[in-house]
């Protein structure tokens, strides 16, 4: 590990101060410190934020949930709020990680974490995202469980968060901290695609720090849930997922919020399947055809080419399962 | 010599040691206190092969705690004598800092050695290592193999073409890594020439034996110690390049040294299970009796070492047919050499023949287990021997009726559950457990208690607890009057803790030494006029409890206590040997089972998920059925690990393991591992070995991989020929 300075910092004004100069802000620590250990990250000062005002989840006036960015995994998967307004949310936290780690890690941290692209965390091999110029060793290397959608020649990683896949389909906002005061970032516009810029993941400013991801408020009744596509049952990332919310009234789908984890270089909207939805009767036909869409534009890699059609049979098997088949 | 009661053998214990394992006080080899230890950390080769054009080490000499950079241009030239009778395989072992060439991807180019650990880790990453890179060949399917191993009985391949029904099947194996929880490490400590280790290993002889080889020193100025292993499977069979580096970086720097390997140095710095390419082809009669079978397995080894393993044992003696014939291939790669895992041999070929017989079951319309009567053989056709205990029919019996086998239907795809195809396989196991010499010592001391030693090891099977029962009804103590101890090279020599060979090998040895002692007391109390067993025949006494009585008449007797107070003996010892099975063998010695799996595999999605396991073991006597159940959990779960998620990557363009953590090398967890249970037929072996005994800790996992696999296909009526099973094979 390379050695670093650490502050604690007690109210916003320092944790930006600090930020400005450069720190890196510091949370549950979950990502950042076993990256460090790798020597993957290597940040000259870490700024630790637990001790600021940012661990309420809090009903916005327009009846959405605004999730503290210090609120932990487990705290937000738990809280009666989102369980009942967004179990889409609620699943996709407690699908992730373990319960230690959930216990531990912040909704801030979790969207900001960083991939698993293995050759990402070992600094023997090339990576553009650790090493911007030095290549891409997963375009041509093992790829199985690497992205088919977002792509570019410079990165092929996913982007390893379940929340952030749930905060896209829900198009939450992220609320931001700064130097230059406050402002919001639609949740798909925060992270980025790798582009021939892969290094660079959110659109953050200099010593911008994240207050709260707020989730908007949805006509009711809402159904949504996640579904997580694995390996083994638990404690893994996602081959694929399906994070699906749909408004159902007078038996026709008013609103369909849809994005899928596992295969994106971010959380991957789908814009297409929704427009698909909308304003159509639930069927399995429905669902069959909306699907098929899940997959337009993949470029698929050597290794992962059955992402393309598992996302197709996760998206469809998710709105089976949240929208019904009557 | 009367037959003395059994009281702990065949008792449900629990573990001897698991208060000092659940309350931390049971030292694993980076535990031990040596005084003023330092660390090390060994840099890795970031090439796949080619040679070092220079090492920088200006920067990690210095930060602050470096002590000191060991590598090939400034290490001492080591002695490296041969070592026969090791482990180490045939060819020319790697040699730590000898030379400037790179056999594979993460081999020791150098070793940092600071004050602290941190240090020591910093430094590593700060060495800069120049590299002519060549291009590795790591492919087992494209590289060219070695000479063959061959056996042959019959004409195969006439007999092949003169069968009815004709499979032609090639499976795929993945490298397995055994990962275990704790991690190899070494300390090490030179007192003057003397050298001591604390090491993880399940062989302190090897490693003692590989370190006075190494370093050229006299058998008793090295001591390895090594009391508990936080798992094994295998991996702790050889004494590996670290152990080495360690002692090497202390006699280099005057201090102790520490040295743990992380994670990830573990695969490569350790052997693993080879990756086979497996080709089986069997011809049969329509009624299912087997004529032909022809083998050609392709495994991988390193480019210095040439790895073998049992993998022509189950091909030749597992079912009856009178054409067989072999090839087995080792491929040279630039990988490091592979090692024994759990089941070694057995499993894998097990997972090929077991799922050939599933395809041949299917193909001809015969129920699977129907299909194995049918070719049970009456003999081990290999060695025209006839077998000491074979129950493989019962095993398949009583797992038929236990795992309700009946209602399996024999269409695959017909059985569904909600989204979820349910399905049932079975696979027969077996394997040839090893019967090795070795010696133990028993002290039977005037306070009426026991110490036994041997230089075995305990990797998890129990070893402290099942020994400790053995030596308890020999000695005629109770178990808590009676200690064994392991893990000490001063203690008596035994094999490798390996095999499924210790209760067989190290059980008969302390039986001996602890009938010797039982003898020497009873002799002592017949001579002894003052005894009340004075003038009784010998023969005629038994201990229980501590207390020597006439078989018969408990009333009289007397206590070892009493015995050895009024003799003035301080103690009786004895040291007693195990000399290994008969030779010539008069039988074929094996152990058995049938296992059932049934899984459920999502239809569209192609999830697996294994929903319960069965495993019947024909495994002799059950000496401790408490640690039997542990044993046969694990070797299910790890069975489920090769059968589903374990799956050691290698990128061919570089070497490099890509997955060399354990978020990326699955696993199962919890969640994966279903209701399991294990069965154990009544009954011993008593070919070669006082304890009637045929050794679990192997079997358990052969035979896994087929059931799960067969059970995929009952569910889903997909076969597929490559391990580890995932989801894009079955979509």
């Amino acid at each position: 590990m390379y050695p670093f300075a650490y502050t604690r910092v007690s109210d916003t004004r320092e944790a930006l101060n600090a930020g400005r100069r450069g720190g890196r802000y510091i949370a549950g620590g979950t990502t950042l410190v076993d990256l460090m250990r790798e020597a993957v990250e290597r940040p000259e000062t870490l700024v630790d934020i637990t001790g600021l005002p940012l661990g309420e989840i809090t009903v916005t006036e327009r009846g959405g949930l605004r999730i503290g960015a210090l609120v932990t995994m487990s705290e937000a998967a738990a809280h009666a709020k989102v369980r009942t307004l967004y179990p889409v949310v609620s699943e996709a936290l407690e699908l992730s990680a373990s319960a230690q780690l959930r216990n531990m890690a912040t909704i801030g941290g979790n969207i900001m974490q960083r991939t698993r692209c293995t050759y990402f965390r070992d600094v023997t091999a090339d990576c553009n995202k650790r090493e911007p110029g030095s290549g891409c060793a997963a375009l041509h290397g093992h790829n199985r469980t690497h992205a088919i959608l977002g792509t570019s020649d410079a990165c092929v990683a996913t982007h390893p968060s379940d929340a952030a896949v749930a905060f896209a389909a829900l198009e939450a906002r992220v609320h931001l901290l700064g130097p230059d005061g406050a402002r919001q970032v639609p949740f798909v516009d925060f992270l980025l695609r790798p582009g021939s810029t892969p290094q660079r993941e959110q659109a953050l400013r200099q010593g911008e720090l994240i207050a709260a991801v707020e989730i908007p408020a949805l006509p009711r009744p809402l159904r949504s849930g996640y579904l997580k596509v694995r390996d083994r049952q638990s404690y893994e990332f996602a081959l694929t997922s399906a994070a699906v919310a749909l408004h159902v009234r007078g038996g026709v789908i008013r609103q369909a919020k849809i994005a899928a984890g596992g295969v994106g270089t971010v959380p991957w909207k789908l814009p297409a399947v929704e427009q698909h939805l909308v304003g159509e009767r639930p069927s399995q036909a429905l669902w069959s055809a909306a699907a098929a869409k899940a997959a337009d534009g993949a470029r698929p890699l050597q290794h992962n080419r059955f992402k393309v059609e598992l996302l197709k049979r996760t998206v469809e098997r998710q709105l089976r399962v949240v929208g019904g088949t009557k | 010599m009367s037959p003395q009661p059994q009281a702990a053998v065949g008792a449900p214990l629990s573990r001897v040691d698991g208060r000092l394992k659940v309350t931390g006080q049971a030292l694993y080899a980076a535990e031990h206190d040596a005084d003023g230890a330092v660390h090390a950390v060994i840099v890795d080769a970031a090439i796949g092969r080619g040679r070092i054009t220079g090492v920088d080490t200006a920067d990690a000499e210095k930060h602050r705690g470096v002590l000191r950079v060991i590598h090939h241009g400034n290490a001492p030239t080591l002695p490296y004598r041969d070592n026969s009778g090791s482990n180490n395989p045939p060819g020319r072992r790697l040699r730590v800092f000898q030379d400037d060439r790179v056999l594979f991807h993460g081999q020791p180019v150098a070793v940092v050695v600071a004050t602290t650990l941190e240090a020591a880790q910093h430094g590593a990453s700060l060495v800069k290592v120049g590299y002519d890179a060549q291009e590795p060949s790591t492919d087992l399917a494209e590289a060219e193999p070695g000479k063959p191993t061959d056996y042959a009985r019959g004409d195969a391949e006439a007999g092949l073409r003169s069968s009815a029904v004709r499979l032609d099947v090639t499976y795929q194996l993945a490298r397995n890594h055994h990962n275990p929880m704790e991690p190899h490490a070494t300390i090490a400590r030179w007192d003057g020439n003397r050298l001591t280790v604390w090491d993880k290993t399940q062989w302190v002889m090897g490693t003692h034996d590989e370190l006075a080889a190494v370093f050229d020193l006299p058998a008793d100025a090295v001591r390895v110690i090594n009391p508990f292993v936080g798992g094994g499977f295998g991996s702790g069979l050889r004494c590996w390049p670290h152990t080495t580096v360690a002692a090497l970086a202390a006699r280099e720097t005057g201090r102790p040294v520490k040295l743990v390997l992380s994670r990830r140095q573990m695969y490569f710095g350790t052997g693993f299970r080879p990756s086979y390419e497996y080709r089986l082809r069997l011809g049969s009669d329509r009624r299912g009796r087997l004529s032909a079978a022809i083998h050609d397995i392709d495994a991988e080894t390193s480019s210095y070492e040439t790895f073998t393993e049992a993998v022509m044992g189950a091909g030749q003696m597992l079912y009856s047919m009178p054409h067989v014939s072999q090839a087995y291939r080792t491929v040279p790669l630039d990988v490091n050499t592979p090692i024994w895992m759990r089941g070694p041999g057995f499993a894998s070929a097990s997972f090929v023949i077991e799922s050939a017989m599933d395809e041949l079951a299917h193909e001809l319309g015969i129920d699977p287990i129907e299909l194995r009567r049918r070719n049970e053989p009456s003999e081990d056709e290999s060695s025209n021997l006839p077998f000491s205990t074979r129950r493989l029919r019962e095993c398949c019996t009583v797992g038929a009726r236990e795992f309700g086998w009946h209602r399996r239907s024999p269409k695959p795809r017909s059985t569904r559950d909600g989204d979820w195809l349910i399905g049932l396989g079975m696979a027969a196991g077996v394997y040839d457990p090893g019967r090795y010499p070795g010696d133990a010592r028993a002290r039977l001391d005037a306070d009426g208690t026991a110490v036994v030693e041997a230089a075995t090891s305990d990797m998890g099977p129990g070893t402290y607890t099942s020994q400790t029962q053995v030596a308890a009804d020999a000695l005629g103590l109770n178990m808590r009057t009676v200690t064994f101890r392991l893990g000490d090279s001063l203690y008596p020599r035994t094999s490798p803790h390996g095999g499924s060979s210790t209760m067989a090998s190290v059980g008969t040895a302390v039986v001996d030494a602890c009938n010797q002692v039982r003898q020497q007391a009873i002799r002592l109390a017949v001579e002894d006029r003052e005894s009340p067993l004075y003038g009784v025949d010998t023969d005629e006494v038994v201990v229980r409890s501590g207390r020597l009585h006439v078989q018969g008449n408990p009333a009289r007797g007397e206590t070892y206590r009493s015995l050895l107070a009024r003799n003035n003996r301080s103690h009786l010892e004895a040291n007693g040997s195990y000399t290994g099975p008969p030779s010539p063998a008069r039988h074929s010695y094996h152990a058995y089972n049938a296992t059932f799996a049934e899984v459920a595999v999502d239809a569209t999605l192609g999830l697996v998920r294994v929903r319960r396991m069965l495993g019947v073991y024909d495994a002799g006597r059950i000496i401790s059925p408490k640690l039997a159940d542990s044993q046969a959990i694990g070797g299910i779960v790890g069975g489920i690990g090769t059968a589903l998620l374990e799956h050691t990557v290698t990128d061919h363009r570089d070497g490099r393991i890509v997955n060399a953590n354990l978020a990326d090398y699955l696993v199962p967890v919890n969640a994966d591992v279903p209701e399991v249970r294990a069965i154990y037929l009544d009954g011993e072996d008593n070919d070669g070995n006082a304890l009637g005994v045929k050794g679990l800790g192997e079997v358990v996992q052969v035979g896994v991989a087929a059931a799960i696999g067969n059970a995929v296909f009952n569910a889903t009526g997909r076969r597929v020929r490559q391990l580890p099973i995932t989801a894009e094979a079955l979509l």
